[in-house]
């Protein structure tokens, strides 16, 4: 039997509904008021903003907060999609979604190590 | 042989039943918390270009489109929140002789562990903005 990428998805969708439970709604507020609490003084934020990204553990942090999201979400939607009837093919809307989740997620790694 | 006995399920199944509406809008929190993401993607893509173009993704993010995602995207953070926390317990089963945890315990104890989280991570980023600001 062809073996199952149902463990590697789950425990990526696990891990991003995990990590979304804890800090989504803070991150969502976060960056909700950003505008308004970098008012002030954008360039600080900025600055401030660079600081995290120029270090291992920022980029680290800031990739999970993208990468494991990603695989959630685009778990999630090809299972509704299965769920909503969708007339379509498993492996093109698996390539889709887990391939897209992959590529997205190797793109934001790449411009973490540009910043 | 027999033909395989398939069952049939119509396509709108999901809407007769108010707890399966449930498991369908908390299968679609999954929507526009993937439209966030990529709003992040794009910050830090734009950040990658220089602080003019960040800063310009900045004021972007006062628009009223954005705002709207930002809310339709806070309301399925929190829904996706409580919903996933309270299947933790059916998953997180701790159930052995040496250590025994009830399935209430577990969940309160995540339900606070979110709680603390969110909250302490919008106040880090206040409190930090502010201090980078009175620089």
């Amino acid at each position: 039997m062809r073996r199952s990428h149902e463990p590697v998805a789950w425990s990526l969708f696990g891990a991003g509904g995990m990590l979304l439970a804890f800090i989504g709604p803070g991150l969502v507020l976060t960056t909700a008021l950003l505008p308004w609490l970098a008012a002030d003084d954008p360039q600080a934020t900025h600055a401030a903003i660079g600081a995290l990204l120029a270090h291992p553990l920022g980029k680290l942090l800031v990739l999970a907060c993208v990468a494991l999201p990603l695989f959630h979400t685009l778990h999630r939607i090809y299972h509704g999609l299965h769920d909503l009837h969708l007339p379509a093919p498993r492996l093109p809307l698996q390539l889709l979604c887990y391939g897209g989740a992959t590529l997205l997620s190797a793109v934001t790694g790449w411009w973490l190590l540009q910043v | 042989m027999h033909k395989p006995y398939i069952q049939r399920q119509r396509a709108d199944w999901w809407l007769r039943n108010p707890a399966y509406r449930r498991y369908m809008l908390r299968e679609a929190t999954a929507l526009p918390l993937f439209l966030y993401t990529l709003l992040l993607m794009s910050g830090l893509f734009q950040f990658t270009r220089g602080e003019a173009a960040f800063l310009q993704w900045l004021e972007m993010l006062r628009s009223p489109w954005l705002l709207a995602l930002h809310g339709l995207a806070l309301a399925a953070a929190l829904f996706h929140a409580v919903t996933w926390i309270a299947l933790v317990p059916k998953i997180l089963v701790i159930d052995t002789d040496r250590l025994r945890v009830s399935p209430a315990a577990v969940k309160l104890a995540h339900q606070v562990g979110a709680v603390v989280c969110n909250a302490g991570l919008l106040l880090l980023a206040v409190l930090l903005l502010r201090a980078a600001a009175g620089n």
